[in-house]
């Protein structure tokens, strides 16, 4: 098991300050979050024995400031375009989660050429009529825990035990910040016509029991985007990184 | 004691739907959620007819303003659309101010609006009031999801630009903004009164509403917030606002008032009290879900608010009366209290709840008329008359007589 810990740096990227998180060393791994940031981060340690892993939070979300401005994602394109950048972070490996997979295939629709590898996990962002994304702004606060895992036991040791007024705050504005790029829809219209653009090696994971985002979803995403890799873990909900170890090894043996 | 000039009274009518089902207490949401196969259409046109008629009635009593205002998906109102309700009243009433207080802003587009309320005004000859609410958080989860409650402050002042562009400037003109932009803003009609007809923003005392009527110089109504709060609004509002070089008058403020008038104390309760309790524990219930959509408030604002008096849903006579502007009993002791709500506001107009949630008509009629022969004459002696207009054309009497 990793005996890495997570560092905590700060900058400025455009005039916002944002916070990012990393451990180990080598070629960098970037991982952009989901739309909830409060199960923390520790389930990414084991990649810090092989990667750079590098979290960053997204403007309006944990620990960065936020920025009003940003009303669509592919405001949250740029900003990530100028804050590898200012890293200098030449080709990166993407993992991105939910909202962050979105994030990242929208990043990858565009910017390919900035990437190596690219890993979507329960990614948010498409329209399947069949199977849609569970409308979350729909589910009182308190039913989407359980919501977001198979067993809730992985969750618990993130909840609050009782009321707690900073949590449901800090709640209140990821999800405001979430809803500033998607309250009127989880997905963009536009994605399917530029998946295609993605050209580099992609694997998609997905948990089985994914109340959110149906595993049914993934079908679709290896459809359009070329020669994508799609592994489901059994026993696993949204959350399944935090679920399944195998499922980190997965994306950490696919990225070599 | 002299109290404020030109002191007026609007009465303020929420038309709710009352045939509530066995079991609604089981939900949690009168609103938003609470499913419409719970509404009857001919209970619904029953009640329709005789609230109007209340109206009505307080037109001839001699009440200065009849007050309607909006909400969606719920049992709270059956206004989703008030100026419709505003058209009907003009007919059949002569002297009260209409007072539409008022469609949430966001929910029309900024130019269909200011046609509604200028045809609105020149329908009545002048007699029209508005209000322009950024509507409840309850309005942002029941019209489509293309209406983002994280830009619903911005989107609320520039459409309120729009409209005062489009009632005082001569059109052809055009508009460009953030979230419209208007090729050809020409309205017809133009409202009656000029420059146009008074404005008032309703909002709860955040910071930003009371912002926006500082710099415009509007009126202000604050609702559904402790009366010590207002108060402190109603001084930053002024202070503010003379900063921007307006002075808010007293007829700029709004006061609310729950009142319940009977021959003692007691009679007034027992009539009034229960009434009341359902307006807050069934007509107001709702989730604190429904009340704060994502970004429609700040982060400093939902801590207030949570830990602020919960007033949807619950009812506490002890803490609302204490708390809010609500009195029931005789009309000296309704007097007494309303005038020192005018006074510590310095306010000429008072909006009076006089029916509230599941009141019978009787109780409204008893409660209309006491009110209108007993207090109100004891509160006009010590109001001065009204004092010059600001330049605005008045409603004109001669044509009203006609009609």
């Amino acid at each position: 098991m990793a005996t890495a810990t997570l560092k905590r740096e700060e900058f400025t990227v455009n005039g916002v300050k944002i916070v990012q998180l990393t451990a180990g060393k080598g070629e960098p791994l970037v991982f952009f979050h989901g739309a909830g940031t409060f199960h923390g981060f520790d389930f990414a340690l084991p990649w810090a024995e092989q990667y750079r892993v590098v979290i960053p939070f997204h403007p309006g979300f944990g620990e960065s400031d936020d920025d009003p401005k940003i009303t669509e994602m592919h405001d949250y394109v740029i900003h990530y375009l100028e804050w590898m950048d200012q890293l200098g972070l030449g080709k990166v490996n993407l993992v991105g989660f939910s909202l962050g997979g979105w994030m990242a295939a929208a990043f990858a629709s565009e910017h390919a050429h900035r990437l190596k590898r690219l890993v979507l996990i329960a990614p948010a962002g498409l329209r399947v009529p069949e199977h849609p994304i569970k409308d979350l702004f729909r589910v009182p606060g308190e039913q989407i825990p359980a919501m977001l895992v198979h067993n809730f036991e992985v969750i618990r040791p993130h909840l609050p035990t009782g009321p707690d007024v900073d949590f449901l705050v800090a709640r209140y504005r990821e999800t405001s910040s979430l809803a500033r790029i998607a309250w009127d829809r989880p997905y963009d219209l536009k994605l399917p016509r530029r998946l295609h653009r993605i050209k580099v090696p992609t694997l998609i994971v997905w948990g089985e029991q994914d109340q959110v985002i149906p595993v049914e979803q993934s079908d679709a995403w290896a459809k359009l985007i070329p020669g994508a890799k799609v592994k489901v873990f059994q026993e696993a909900g949204h959350l399944v990184l935090d679920e399944k170890p195998e499922a980190l090894k997965e994306v950490a043996a696919f990225l070599v | 004691m002299s109290l404020p000039p030109d002191l007026q009274f609007y009465f303020m009518h929420f038309m709710p739907y009352i045939h509530l089902p066995e079991g609604h207490k089981q939900y949690e949401s009168l609103w938003v959620e609470f499913p419409n196969r719970f509404y009857d259409p001919v209970k619904g046109h029953q009640l329709y007819q005789r609230y109007i008629s209340e109206f009505v009635l307080a037109d001839k009593l001699g009440y200065d303003g009849l007050v309607v205002n909006e909400h969606h998906s719920t049992t709270y109102s059956m206004m989703p659309a008030c100026g419709l309700i505003a058209a009907t009243l003009i007919p059949q009433t002569k002297r009260a101010k209409v007072c539409v207080f008022g469609t949430p802003v966001n929910l029309e587009y900024p130019n269909r609006l200011a046609e509604e309320y200028a045809m609105l005004d020149v329908l009545s000859a002048g007699r029209l009031e508005v209000a322009f609410p950024l509507g409840t958080g309850m309005e942002y989860w029941s019209n489509p999801a293309n209406l983002n409650p994280t830009t619903c402050r911005d989107r609320f002042r520039e459409a309120i630009d729009i409209i005062i562009k489009a009632w005082t400037e001569d059109g052809p003109s055009t508009y460009d903004g953030e979230f419209y932009s208007y090729r050809y803003l020409n309205v017809w009609p133009k409202p009656y009164q000029k420059p146009h007809p008074k404005v008032y923003i309703v909002g709860t005392g955040s910071p930003e509403t009371l912002q926006l009527t500082a710099e415009r110089g509007f009126g202000y109504a604050s609702v559904f917030v402790p009366t010590t709060q207002q108060v402190r609004s109603f001084y930053e509002l002024r202070e503010k606002a003379a900063t921007y070089g307006h002075t808010i008058r007293p007829d700029q403020i709004i006061v609310n008032a729950i009142v319940y008038v009977a021959e003692s104390e007691e009679q007034a309760m027992r009539e009034g009290k229960e009434h009341i309790a359902f307006f807050f524990e069934d007509a107001l219930r709702t989730t604190p879900r429904f009340l704060a959509p994502p970004g429609y408030l700040t982060t400093d604002q939902l801590r207030k608010r949570m830990t602020a008096t919960a007033l949807h849903g619950k009812f506490d006579w002890d803490m609302m009366a204490s708390q809010f502007r609500v009195v029931l009993g005789t009309p000296e002791r309704v007097a007494e209290a309303i005038a020192h709500w005018v006074e510590e506001a310095n306010s000429s107009r008072v909006v009076l709840h006089l029916h509230l949630g599941n009141m019978p008509h009787w109780k409204a009629v008893k409660n209309l008329t006491l009110f209108a022969e007993e207090v109100m004459p004891r509160l006009r002696k010590l109001s001065p008359a009204a004092a010059p207009t600001d330049g605005r054309r008045a409603a004109q009497p001669a044509l009203q007589e006609v009609r």
